[in-house]
């Protein structure tokens, strides 16, 4: 068990590196740098103060005239000590926009997660029992459904929805009054009331990229199910005058669910891209429109920090599933598999 | 003198697919008495493995029991004797529950898959026990653990703990005879549980059956399509063919003066010490398509003594002596029944 | 207890009979299991009939994807009518004008009084179809080429929505293939690198895709996105972003070859191959891609969709492809301006046909993959 957390522990580390490396890399790939942008904007301005001298000396003050290593360097060195580096835009650190907007960002992901598991688990387990019956087929419909409408279409129908039939409150993640004001119990009650529609549109949507919303893991748990049920050990449990219910619960699902939880894990990056495009779409303030905004202007540290935090999440959540894993599955556990 | 305990009339099971109908079974007669060994014989395919999970009540969608009896004679405590026909069971219902694991229990053939990797030997063991007597978890985890013992199992009380992945193919099956025992049953259906094993362990596995058999006393079904195994342990055979038992006797009838081509052809394939390799015969062509079962009598097609009229009618049950039957028209009156139908007609 | 060849048979037509069942071609087997799959077939159709307008966009729209109107500017979607009695067979309700009388704002409302004929194969905007055959045929247009005719409404631009989807079917439906194309070629690579070689280069090719789907896809294709210059051409562009959407998705193909390969590695028949000392090339060559066929185009299949789901998110997001182009996407990104959804929802047209795509190459997907395994 310990040598089992040990490499997964390893692992998750390594990735996070290797992600930074990537991430990086990314962000230095358009051509020219916040510099020559800005340099452009005074340009077309008429400011006459832009010149080249200007230009170096501004370089030089982002540190951006260093080679790329030293820069990366830098960064993962101050990123190690939780500074994320300077928003050229906001003119503020990076940490600070990044721990304003990504809470609010996590608690979207995390609760569609949630709605994922809570719908997708009892949905693919009737599906797979009940197979070819009408509720299968109508589960399996919706599921089809769900696959292809994309979160940010959904979002759209919903504000179209949410203008046509007043409600105009429920876009947004709190009402007005609340928007500044620190967090009491009122506030927070008010943002559950706001929560549960982006909550459903990332969890039910169809994610971009990845495995992630309702559909796909109801039809990956049902799968596994209806392997399951054919399996000899169910036979034998049956034989012993097992009744079916309970036989049900103990053999063939919680085998189906070993495979359902190492394959949740992966859900959670592309509920976060669900949940960057519908925060853009309904102008939630999350990271998903910062973002957007800073992969746009170049805002390089911000851009960098949200990917790498994004990131590190994962992992963090594909560690949990592995270990949650290791406790339904004796054989990991015992570093068997 | 012996006892009735399982009687088996004109057993049915069909499998209703895409495809078509596939009669896995196709009337089948069977008795099994008390405390005795019946093999039941026959190629892969030929439905003896749905069989014997029917008498659990034990079949899998898309197949069904069409018609037939499987009458179990209960005894109850105070001496009497109660009919059941497990045919007629709930397949989720208690009665039959109440049968499976306690009266009747049945250990297969993959002891590899047969046990959750999930769950601890113990766990699976104790369940067994707890779902039939009122046994508190440690009463019952000492039953266990003594039961491990009778199937010889070293340490039972620490690999009680283990979980069957970590155990090698023989003693899972003994874990898996054990759980089957635990409830000290009437009947027990052994669905090839050899098969998987090597031949050391094979013989050992057979052996530890045949001596809990003496022990409790129970009967046992055994499924097999090994020859050698039936010459060992069965007191009687059924000779399978697709869905059909095509010869039943005692093992002495089936080996020493077999009647069906099938049985000849079935002991000429099994080969001996000190025979020339030549004097092997395999039999002739391949088991049928289930879909396409050939009209007449079904092992026609293969059959060395065929005729002409084998591929027209069925033929029907004929009694050798008491306790032997066939069914091939070398033995039967084709004429007198012909005559029957034509008089029926 | 195994089973020898029959030396000779008894009753030849028996055997025949059951050689049609038994001896089928794998392929025939699929089709069989295929056929029975109703939606899988039902989806086969919609999508030929799909990319049979893509490929004749020209002639299906009823005006060019560039052909704008002042007049007609957010003009809701005209229905149109058929056999409707003292009517024309088939027309749409004529457009009218209402002006708001307290914020004197103008919009378009469906005059019920008055008919616009409509007709197959009517004269219409001249084009040349593939850019090579001049002509002015259309499918459906009005009579009259003056009249209004907006089945699916216009845009800010007097734009026809429905001939743009059209046109746009063009593009969005063609960057998925090109993109699940490019994306099948790493992934047979890399997958078939890891599953045949095994060891060190598959741990290593595993980490890296696992690495891969760690990050999350949206804000990786956005930063990669964001590095294409403004200036490109729209032919550029539409290669970069189907190279960027390919670069990330080819890890699920590669799953499915290197998970496919391992299990192959472990059949009799590729042993027996080995032991029978069949060169590598004719061993991946003659045993296991024709084994794996199957599984790979049913795979590939399942991945059109995310891709076009994954080109219509870029592009609204306005980091995709840009206009000029028109795509689902980029078409979407009308809805984007500030009211457009409240006043003018059937912007959101561009985004059924997505789903109608989508759904279908799901369920075509879905059955194919049923059908890759006919001796389930």
């Amino acid at each position: 068990m310990w040598k089992y957390i040990a490499r997964r522990s390893f692992y998750m580390i390594f990735t996070v590196w290797v992600i930074s490396i990537i991430t990086f890399v990314v962000i230095q790939l358009p051509p020219g740098d916040y510099v020559s942008k800005i340099m452009n904007q005074m340009l077309q301005a008429g400011g006459s103060s832009a010149t080249p001298h200007l230009e170096e000396a501004l370089r030089a003050q982002y540190g951006l005239d260093q080679p790329m290593y030293v820069q990366y360097l830098k960064w993962l060195g101050n990123v190690l000590q939780g500074n994320f580096g300077h928003s050229f835009t906001y003119l503020k650190d990076a940490k600070e926009i990044i721990w304003q907007r990504l809470p609010m960002s996590f608690v979207l992901a995390f609760g569609s997660l949630i709605l994922v598991i809570v719908l997708s688990l009892p949905l693919g387990i009737y599906s797979a029992v009940n197979k070819y019956s009408i509720g299968d087929y109508f589960i399996t419909f919706m599921a089809f459904v769900g696959l292809a409408v994309p979160s940010f279409l959904l979002a759209l129908i919903c504000l179209y929805l949410s203008y046509k039939y007043g409600g105009q409150a429920l876009i947004g993640l709190f009402s007005p009054q609340y928007v500044d004001a620190p967090w009491t119990w009122a506030k927070f009650l008010d943002l559950l009331r706001h929560l549960w529609i982006p909550v459903i549109i990332v969890g039910l949507g169809s994610s971009v990229g990845g495995v992630g919303g309702t559909a796909i893991q109801l039809r990956v748990m049902r799968a596994n199910l209806m392997d399951e049920l054919r399996k000899p050990y169910v036979d034998t449990a049956r034989a012993k005058g097992m009744p079916e219910g309970r036989l049900l619960w103990k053999y063939p699902v919680r085998h189906a669910m070993v495979p359902f939880f190492s394959n949740i894990g992966w859900a959670l990056p592309s509920l976060i891209s669900g949940e960057v495009l519908v925060a853009i779409v309904l102008n939630l303030p999350t990271s998903g429109p910062i973002l957007l905004q800073a992969l746009m202007d170049q805002d390089m540290y911000v851009a960098a920090g949200f990917i790498l935090v994004y990131s590190i999440l994962t992992v963090v959540g594909v560690f949990i599933s592995d270990l949650l894993l290791a406790w339904i599955d004796p054989r990991i556990r015992l570093g068997r598999m | 003198m012996s006892e009735l305990l399982l009687e088996v009339k004109d057993l049915k099971i069909h499998f209703f697919t895409d495809e078509g109908v596939v009669k896995a079974v196709e009337g089948i007669d069977l008795k099994i008495e008390r405390g005795k060994t019946v093999c039941l014989v026959g190629e892969s395919g030929c439905g003896k493995s749905v069989t014997s999970l029917s008498f659990l009540q034990i079949i899998h969608a898309p197949g069904k029991i069409v018609s037939g009896e499987m009458v179990y004679y209960r005894q109850t405590p105070d001496g009497t004797t109660w009919e059941i026909d497990l045919a007629k069971l709930n397949p989720k219902g208690r009665k039959i529950r109440e049968i499976r694991g306690a009266e009747i229990s049945m250990i297969f053939q993959e002891p590899m898959t047969s046990l959750s990797p999930l769950y601890t030997v113990g766990n699976q063991i104790i369940e067994a026990i707890r779902l039939h007597s009122k046994a508190t978890k440690d009463e019952a985890r000492k039953q266990a653990i003594e039961m491990l013992h009778r199937v010889g199992i070293p340490n039972p009380d620490r690999l009680i703990d283990e979980y069957p992945f970590t155990l090698s193919g023989g003693m899972r099956q003994r874990v898996m005879i054990a759980m089957a025992l635990s409830c000290n049953p009437t009947m027990l259906i052994a669905d090839e549980p050899t098969t998987a094993l090597d031949v050391t362990t094979q013989a050992e596995i057979l052996d530890l059956i045949q001596e809990l058999q003496q022990q409790y006393g129970m009967a046992v079904l055994f499924i097999t399509h090994d020859l050698g195994i039936v010459a060992e342990v069965a007191d009687d055979v059924a000779v399978m063919y697709l869905g059909k038992i095509v010869e039943r006797g005692s093992v002495d009838d089936i080996f020493n003066a077999p009647k069906h081509p099938y049985t000849q052809a079935l002991l000429h394939s099994i080969p001996k010490v000190a025979m020339k390799r030549e004097d092997l015969e395999p039999i002739q062509g391949m088991v049928p398509s289930p879909f396409r079962r050939p009209n007449g009598c079904s092992f026609h097609p293969r059959c060395s003594k065929a005729m002409d009229i084998c591929s027209q009618i069925v033929p029907a049950v004929t009694a050798i002596d008491d306790d032997h039957t066939v069914q091939c028209l070398l033995y039967e009156d084709v004429a007198s029944r012909a005559e029957v139908e034509r008089a029926q007609s | 207890m195994t089973q020898k060849q029959p030396q000779h048979t008894r009753d030849p037509r028996e055997e025949t009979k059951s050689l049609e069942i038994e001896v089928a071609s794998q392929w025939k087997l699929m089709w069989w299991k295929f056929r029975k799959h109703k939606l899988a077939m039902a989806s086969a159709v919609i999508i030929i009939i799909a990319y049979a307008i893509a490929i004749f966009a020209e002639f299906v729209a009823p005006v060019a994807s560039s052909t704008y109107s002042k007049d007609y500017v957010n003009a809701p979607p005209q229905w149109p009518h058929f056999f409707q009695p003292d009517k024309p067979i088939l027309y749409v309700n004529a457009l009218k004008f209402e002006t708001d009388p307290n914020s004197f704002k103008k919009t378009w409302t469906i005059d019920e009084e008055t008919e616009i004929p409509l007709g197959f194969f009517v004269k219409g905007d001249p084009y040349k179809l593939w850019g090579l055959i001049p002509s002015d045929i259309h499918l459906i247009g009005t009579q009259d080429p003056q009249a209004p005719f907006y089945m699916m409404g216009s845009d800010a631009l007097g734009r026809d929505v429905f001939s743009r989807i059209v046109y746009g079917s063009r593009v969005s439906l063609t960057v998925c293939l090109v993109g699940t194309t490019l994306s099948l070629f790493l992934g047979m690579i890399l997958g078939g690198l890891a599953g045949f070689m095994g060891g060190w280069v598959d741990n290593v090719i595993q980490r890296l895709s696992e690495i891969l789907t760690t990050i999350p896809t949206l804000p990786l294709w956005l930063a990669l996105a964001a590095v294409v210059p403004l200036d490109w051409s729209p032919l550029r562009v539409y290669f970069m972003i189907t190279l960027i959407l390919a670069l990330i998705q080819w890890v699920w193909l590669a799953r499915v070859v290197r998970g496919k390969l391992m299990a192959l590695r472990e059949e009799d028949f590729i042993t027996a191959a080995i032991l029978d000392g069949v060169g590598q090339g004719r061993l991946i060559g003659r045993h296991m891609i024709p084994s794996m066929l199957s599984h790979i185009i049913a795979s590939f299949t399942l991945n059109i969709p995310g891709m076009i789901l994954a080109e219509t998110a870029l592009s609204f997001l306005g980091v995709g492809l840009r206009p000029p182009v028109v795509s689902w996407g980029v078409m979407l990104q009308e809805t984007q301006r500030v009211g457009a959804i409240a006043n003018y929802p059937w912007m959101m047209f561009p985004g059924l046909a997505v789903f109608i795509m989508v759904v279908t190459l799901n369920f075509l997907g879905d059955g194919l993959r049923d059908a890759a395994d006919p001796y389930q």
